[in-house]
């Protein structure tokens, strides 16, 4: 084994191994995200899991989230201003900070922090599992560990994600009203008019599907790497799990940012 | 044989992981209702031929047949419902660390019976109690030392009723008294209820008290299979020493390095040894 792990290859052949190993990957990601998601509906058992799991993706996001959208919010008001001041338009400030927070902040950075807080562990969670012979023990009880392990979380993903888009979307707007209105003394009916006014169902309905879309891609990157981590050709046992960690994050990231182009130039 | 306590056969069985072969021509009957014990050195491939038996890993070649099944050819159906019937005690007992015993302990009953919350408990208790531990059913695994997750374990391998029960090294990490009492517990488990039980294990007092049947591998291949007067008789050089736990003879001393010198140490600890 070992020596089959140190072999040396050209740098074509290299090249190609790890095209081949990328195709396979991905391929074994999405047979992987399929089977989660059929065993989501297989009995009412998974509902206490899912909702546990709602609570550790969720409800334990929500400070985070707060204080992360908060402080975008307002950092977005207050550049806004001062740009939009140059050309007399600061009214439309609201509508500046709303249609970026609603179109694409809020999506992508609630994605990001919820790979960083929820995804890592779901990682860590079933790398250590699996490195402690605890998936072959659901294996030989006939319980699907995909099933048991995956598809709650996966499911509360599904839920969790867009909640917590909208929650970021509402507080990053009161942080632009912050700097915005009570900071910088901009116009507060103005504010919240202009909101009104150029937020169309369209923004909302784009940055709830994106959000979707990352809630799946995190679960599904962030379990298939932890699920995995016996395979991994760089390390073992307990180092192959943290260097899972580290990659299902530094994935889910590329990932999303690179779905997020995709969907922005499909559904805007 | 009945199907209740079916025999186990491996026929050209070649195991290992990927392109690696660890043991090789494995042909060998794991008798209906008896305790057969695999035997043999650290790294022989004792737990890949368990977990080859249990269909963790492929098999590179051959086959195995439980009762009449040959499981290469059992369907997903088959699979469950011959998994739901074994039960599986592994080396480290591999509880689920976010369950309590209990929980873990009435996983397999929630997951695969009807069974109210009332009778799964019960049952629970009862399995718990078989092995001691009927007081820690609300304790997390990480409370407990290994022999108690061990002892846990066996409660959940047990807790369906299988007939068929597998145990990748039941008594390694526990003291005396508590690895013959569980030796005490599964010669009794397989009196009750006719159990066929695969034991693999290095421990030989454990052999000697539980072994109906043993399957003795070492470098790669089978080095015996029979009965357990059979092998206390061998007279095979390897076999006697491994049972006598004799070293092997050597006419040139095994340390020839010098000790190393405390000059190299990056840091001056001789003082504290020399007491000056």
């Amino acid at each position: 084994m070992l020596l089959a792990r140190r072999e040396r290859l050209s740098p074509i052949a290299s090249l190609g191994a790890a095209t081949l190993r990328l195709v396979g990957d991905m391929g074994a990601m999405f047979l992987f995200l399929l089977e989660a998601f059929g065993r989501i509906f297989r009995s009412w058992g998974q509902f206490p899991k899912t909702v546990r799991q709602i609570y550790f993706i969720g409800v334990k996001s929500v400070s985070v989230i707060t204080l992360i959208s908060l402080f975008t919010g307002m950092v977005i008001g207050l550049q806004m201003y001062y740009a939009l001041a140059k050309f007399g338009a600061d009214g439309f400030l609201g509508a500046a900070v709303s249609l970026s927070l609603v179109r694409e902040l809020g999506p992508v950075l609630t994605a990001i922090m919820i790979t960083g807080r929820a995804g890592s562990s779901m990682t860590a969670e079933i790398g250590v599992m699996r490195i402690s012979e605890q998936v072959d023990a659901l294996r030989v009880m006939d319980i699907n560990p995909i099933g048991y392990l995956v598809s709650p979380k996966l499911a509360a993903s599904i839920i969790c994600f867009p909640i917590l888009t909208a929650f970021f979307d509402l507080v990053g707007m009161v942080g632009g009203y912050l700097t915005g209105v009570l900071l910088l003394g901009g116009n507060s009916g103005v504010y919240w008019y202009r909101i009104s006014a150029y937020l169309k169902m369209n923004d909302i309905s784009g940055g709830f599907i994106k959000s979707l879309v990352f809630g799946v891609v995190v679960c599904t990157v962030c379990c298939f790497m932890g699920y995995y981590t016996h395979m991994r050709r760089d390390a073992v046992g307990p180092e192959g799990v943290s260097q899972a960690t580290t990659a299902a994050v530094v994935t889910s990231c590329v990932l999303i940012l690179l779905s997020d182009y995709v969907l922005t130039s499909i559904l805007f | 044989m009945t199907q209740q306590t079916p025999d186990i056969r491996l026929e050209g069985l070649t195991i290992g992981y990927g392109e690696t072969v660890v043991v090789s021509g494995i042909d060998a009957v794991l008798p209906g209702g008896k305790i057969s014990v695999i035997l043999g050195g650290s790294g022989c491939g004792k737990s890949t031929l368990l977990k080859h038996i249990l269909r963790l890993h492929p098999l590179l070649a051959g086959r195995i047949e439980i009762g009449e099944h040959d499981l290469a050819k059992l369907d997903r159906r088959g699979m469950h419902c011959l998994r739901q019937r074994m039960g599986v005690l592994f080396q480290d007992g591999a509880l689920l660390g976010s369950l309590t015993l209990g929980d873990n302990v009435a996983l397999p009953l929630r997951e695969h019976t009807r069974l109210s919350e009332k009778d799964v408990h019960e049952r629970v208790q009862a399995k718990l109690g078989l092995v001691g531990l009927a007081e820690f059913a609300e304790y997390y695994p990480n409370e407990l030392s290994g022999g108690m997750r061990k002892r846990a374990g066996l409660a959940r391998a047990m807790v369906m009723d299988p007939p068929l029960l597998f145990c990748d090294e039941p008594t390694s990490g526990l003291d005396p008294v508590t690895a013959a009492e569980l030796d005490q517990l599964l010669l009794e488990l397989k009196r009750r209820f006719d159990m066929t039980m695969v034991v693999v294990s290095h421990d030989l007092d454990s052999m000697r008290t539980i072994a109906d049947h043993v399957l003795v591998l070492g470098s790669g291949r089978v080095l015996f299979q029979g009965g357990l007067a059979e092998l206390e008789a061998t007279q095979d050089e390897y076999l006697r020493r491994f049972l006598d736990r004799r070293a092997e003879e050597r006419t040139s001393p095994r340390v020839t390095m010098p000790p190393l010198d405390f000059s190299v140490m990056k840091r001056d600890c001789s003082r504290y040894l020399n007491g000056e």
